[in-house]
């Protein structure tokens, strides 16, 4: 490049970036901007990696992404990009990028032992139907399954789960997201009784007062974390507060840190519950009007998988799997659950941990009465350096902050609450002290659950992508649910089986016993990313399982695959995402994908092809099937009322699900494209837009219902950046149930919980029913007691230090993309321990020593880090999970949340020696 | 070859002290000041990736540097960049791929 050239479009990057950052230019600077920018073709895009959805300019040039910048047009990130987002087209040209369709062959046949060889599009499709087929055949609707992702776009999403509940008949489909915030919903529905937060990322502006429960936001939801710290430099009366079981980068950001013991959340927010009554700052007005309050069982188990036979336990995680059905209360629990200590409670209700039923205030009084200073401190204490004197003193601090009438607070959290043993519990009880004080759904006053992946929310949970669920707050269990659904699709009742499917974890354990023999693999990273991998990788790689993986980049589950199919990335295909305030971002496709990789969208329909409705639509057989209306173990043939609507049993899935006479009104190409491509339709190549079709398709399902999405034509016009739902009259959401901001709220309410599920409960005291009749309570949320539970399993003599894990700034859940970027991958090439130095020295070890980090499930190497970023209290150590060449999650414990199934990956006990 | 535009916030004060600062840095061009804002705008020209990062790393540990981040990014005749096209862009060779490595497994 010419000295010239240099200078030319320094100057205009300059000038553009000054622009971006709110400095007035000479018109000679703007001019510079502009003239360096001409030759680029820009386009708005949002960002590929975490839930904050900052929005992304991209330029591009001879059929490639050329430059980036942050948007200043989006709301969300006014400009600003983390150090991953910034990476956003980098990761689209890595050197290992798949590019074509690779299968497992041995003398040109697909072979479960074979080497990994490139085959057709249609060599794979022909492997993938057949070992589909004997899959189906062999084991029915339920035999075959997919690991989904809260990275699909909506439309892929929506597609998937599609093929799966109306065309297979399975609701077979779970995304990671299941891993990352199931939790949150649990807590949304038992609470709220509908998904998602009220607030939206101006409460950071509008409070004075946030508190970080577990959620290391400088690093996990950095742009964000930038409006936190803008707003504390801003309003010296702006407190932030950072509640973690170790120092981390945001506590230098805090005005308060609070270092706890893994699970004491749950003690200390009963402390802070039972502050707010004995100071007598609850908001009777809005409790009385508002709320009303319950509990449920505490004998919910932990989430493993019951083994009292031993058939699919390690025999050195044997005495910890026990637990599941049966456990002695340590001194703690017996005081927070009015228990004996040593008492050993059978885990009777794990078939129904969710069920809950209302209590009234003096019982929820007293529940909280065990709770006090001293004995909360006694629990959570998680720092042995620190004094209790100085402890005690932070926690009522923590209490003055949420109880001044003065303050408005904000309560951030993600996986620190949710990858928990009582992930639901904790979110339910962060509600309970907001809606103690009446300090929700207003701005700058709310409990905020922020999501970790782009479009947790959009996908996995608007469109439903979950086995128990269906589009916009819709559940499997609910019949009229199901029938609003198989209208909506045009499919015959009872199409869609009344069976809850698999959760994530379930597929795996269906994968080990054989219940499942065909998966497909969407946008996650599956026996990279769940715990207690070993057991997972020897399942899939049993010799009659046939996995798919549709991946971009060769990370640990593309090597535990049968078949590998390329995908498209991010800016190479149409898509939209969905953040965790609630707003929707769609893109063009910019580029088209390298190679023969092709969306998975495309994937989806070309697969739906090779099959018929008659394929499916007769009488299936289904162990464990069991509702009103329905033959045990039986799924009706709806194959009489599919030929009344029109269809013959001839007719592909394609036709009848996705190709339908509605949907190819939308005619590809569109002015919309503005004369770009469109990878999906033209392969197709039936002249349909797919992308606007599916959406199309899909937003009647949240109108009217709170939930309201605008047309497709909309989000992509120059002038918006994305929408926060419910959009009504053209205008977008703001905050949910007050009735100053939300169209939802009957007038005159002040505030309305109006979500509609589990609204209808028993009555009873702290222990039981005691009146099993349901009681409606519409426009009412819960505020739940629920008990300190000890975690499963804890450092013991042999295993004697406290695990977590987690992200790094730098890198994106499991590395297959970030680690493309060489400067991404060498600021943090390797995942470290980060152990205290006493702890350290006492294993004889300095930093990077070279080690093995162990539990009862599994071992790594690892080098040893007592400096940097963390800080770890003597007895707990903490290692990221991006690094396949140190596979955590061969340590991590796969116990979870009974009510969310969502796993615990923030702690478990590990003994750490020299290498 | 990378350009970054970065954005560097300072207390006002001090601007033209990490202004100078950052003059000297190698690589790094001041372009434009905001004196009531606290704000400097820097070009920032660096032959690897890492030395873009490293380069990055050092604005941010400047005396006086609130806060630092790019907020523009170029990078079309980025030589790794274009490796990756020339090996990724064309289909693969038909026959035994060579991208997948064998599986950690204990
Ligand atoms: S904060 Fe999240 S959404 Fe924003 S640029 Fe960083 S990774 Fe992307």
């Amino acid at each position: 490049m010419t000295v010239s050239r240099r200078n030319f479009l320094k100057a205009g990057i300059a000038a553009s970036t000054a622009s971006m950052a709110g400095l007035t230019l000479t018109p000679a600077a703007l001019s510079a901007a502009q003239e360096t920018e001409k030759e680029w073709q820009w386009d708005k895009g949002v960002c590929r990696f975490c839930g904050t959805g900052c929005g992304l300019m991209l330029a591009t040039r001879n059929g490639r992404v050329v430059a980036q910048k942050g948007d200043v047009e989006n709301s969300v990130n006014r400009g600003w990009q983390c150090v991953k987002g910034y990476f956003n087209a980098k990761i689209m040209y890595g050197q290992d990028r798949l590019t074509q369709p690779l299968m497992r062959m041995k003398d040109g046949k697909f072979h479960k032992e074979g080497n990994f060889i490139a085959v057709s599009w249609e060599q794979a499709f022909d492997e993938m139907e057949r070992q589909f087929r004997r899959a189906y055949a062999e084991k029915g609707p339920e035999g075959v399954a997919c690991f989904g992702s809260g990275q699909w776009t909506v439309q892929e999403g929506y597609a998937m789960n599609k093929l799966f509940k109306a065309g297979f008949r399975a609701n077979m489909v779970d995304p990671n997201a299941r891993n990352c915030m199931a939790s949150a919903v649990a807590g949304f529905y038992s609470t709220f009784g509908t998904d998602e937060p009220a607030g939206n990322y101006m409460d950071i502006e509008h409070t004075d007062t946030m508190v970080l429960w577990g959620a290391n936001m400088a690093e996990m939801h950095t742009v964000l974390w930038a409006r936190v710290m803008n707003r504390r430099l801003a309003n010296p009366n702006v407190r932030v507060v950072n509640l973690s079981t170790f120092r981390n980068m945001s506590s230098d950001g805090a005005d308060l840190e609070i270092i706890f013991k893994p699970n004491s959340d749950l003690a200390i927010l009963n402390y802070l519950a039972r502050e707010v009554i004995a100071r007598d700052a609850v908001n009777w007005d809005f409790v009385n009007k508002h709320t009303i309050f319950a509990t449920g069982p505490y004998d919910i188990g932990y989430g493993l998988r019951a083994d009292p036979e031993g058939k699919w336990t390690f025999p050195e995680e044997a005495d910890v799997v026990a637990k599941e059905l049966k456990v002695a209360l340590d001194k703690h629990e017996a005081i927070g659950q009015r228990r004996q200590e040593g008492e050993v409670v059978e885990q009777n209700s794990r078939g129904n941990p969710g069920a809950h039923w209302s209590i009234s205030f003096e019982d929820y009084k007293k529940a909280l009465e065990p709770y006090t200073l001293e004995f909360v401190a006694e629990v959570a204490k998680g720092d042995d350096s620190e004094s209790i004197e100085e402890f005690k003193r932070k926690l009522r601090e923590l209490a003055d902050l949420f109880v001044d009438q003065q303050r408005k607070v904000v309560s951030f959290w993600t996986m620190g609450i949710n990858q928990h043993t009582r992930g639901t519990w904790a979110n339910e009880q962060i509600y309970a002290v907001h809606l103690l004080l009446g300090k929700q759904s207003q701005p700058g006053n709310g409990a905020f659950s922020l999501t970790g992946q782009p479009s947790a929310c959009g996908t996995a949970r608007e469109v439903g992508t979950f086995a128990h669920r269906l589009p916009a707050d819709r559940v499997i269990p609910n019949p009229a649910h199901r029938q609003y659904t198989e209208e909506q699709w045009k499919v015959p009742a009872k199409t869609i089986s009344p069976k809850v499917g698999s959760f994530y974890a379930k597929i795996m354990r269906d994968l080990q016993d054989g219940s499942v023999k065909w998966a497909w693999v969407q946008v996650n990273n599956p026996w990279h990313t769940h715990p207690n991998a070993n057991h997972w990788i020897a399942a899939a790689r049993k010799s009659d399982n046939f996995i798919v993986v549709s991946e971009a980049y060769p990370g640990i589950s593309a090597k535990v695959a049968d078949l590998i199919l390329p995908v498209a990335m991010i800016f190479e295909k149409y898509g939209a995402y969905g953040n965790a305030e609630r707003r929707t971002q769609h893109w063009r496709e910019m580029v088209p994908p390298p190679g023969n990789a092709k969306g998975d969208l495309w994937q989806v329909l070309e697969f739906s092809k090779r099959f018929t409705v008659g394929d499916f639509w007769g009488e299936q057989t289904v162990p464990g099937l069991k509702a009103a209306g329905y033959e045990d173990n039986k799924l009706p043939s709806v194959l009489a009322d599919a030929e009344a609507m029109g269809y013959k049993p001839t007719d592909s899935l394609y036709k009848v699900l996705f190709a339908t006479p509605d949907n190819m009104q939308y005619k590809w190409p569109d002015p919309v494209a503005k004369g770009g491509g469109n990878h999906t339709s033209e392969a197709l190549g039936d002249g349909w837009f797919v992308e606007k079709a599916l959406w199309q398709e899909y937003v009647p399902f949240g109108r009217g219902i709170g939930k309201d999405l605008a047309d497709y034509d909309v989000y992509l016009r120059d002038d918006v950046r994305g929408l926060r739902w419910p959009v009504v009259d053209g205008k977008e959401g703001t905050w949910r149930f007050n009735e100053e901001y939300d169209p939802y709220v009957t007038k005159g309410a002040g505030f309305e919980f109006y979500g509609k599920l589990l609204k209808a409960i028993p009555s009873g005291d702290l222990d039981k029913v005691t009146n099993p009749e349901p009681v409606g309570l519409p426009g009412k949320a819960k505020i739940f007691f629920r008990p300190y539970s000890a975690p499963v399993e804890q450092p013991d003599e042999n295993y004697n230090l406290w695990f977590s894990t987690g992200r790094v700034l730098e890198h994106w859940h499991s590395g297959t993309m970030t680690r493309r970027v060489p400067e991404l991958h060498r600021s943090v090439p390797a995942a470290v321990l980060w152990i205290h130095p006493d702890d350290a020295r006492e294993r004889g070890l300095q930093r990077n020593d070279l080690v093995w980090l162990e539990s009862r499930r599994g071992k790594v190497q690892i080098r040893v880090e007592t400096g940097g970023r963390n800080t770890m209290p003597k007895g707990t150590v903490y290692a990221p999970f991006f690094d396949e060449g140190v596979f955590i999650n061969k340590v991590c414990i796969d116990s979870a949340c009974p009510i969310s199934k969502e796993s615990d990956y923030k702690k478990c006990a590990v003994k750490v020696y020299k290498a | 070859m990378n350009l970054s535009g970065i954005v560097v916030i300072c207390q006002p004060p001090k601007l033209s002290a990490v202004s100078k600062a950052l003059s000297e840095l190698p690589g790094v061009e001041v372009h434009f000041e905001d004196r009531d804002q606290g704000k400097i705008i820097v070009v920032q020209e660096a032959l690897s990736i890492a030395a873009e990062m490293n380069g990055l790393r050092r604005i941010k540990a400047l005396p006086g540097v609130v806060l630092a981040d790019m907020m523009y990014h170029y990078f079309e005749d980025d030589p790794e960049i274009l490796e990756g096209l020339t090996k990724s862009r064309g289909k693969q060779p038909m026959g035994e791929s060579d991208v997948i490595p064998p599986l950690p497994i204990r």
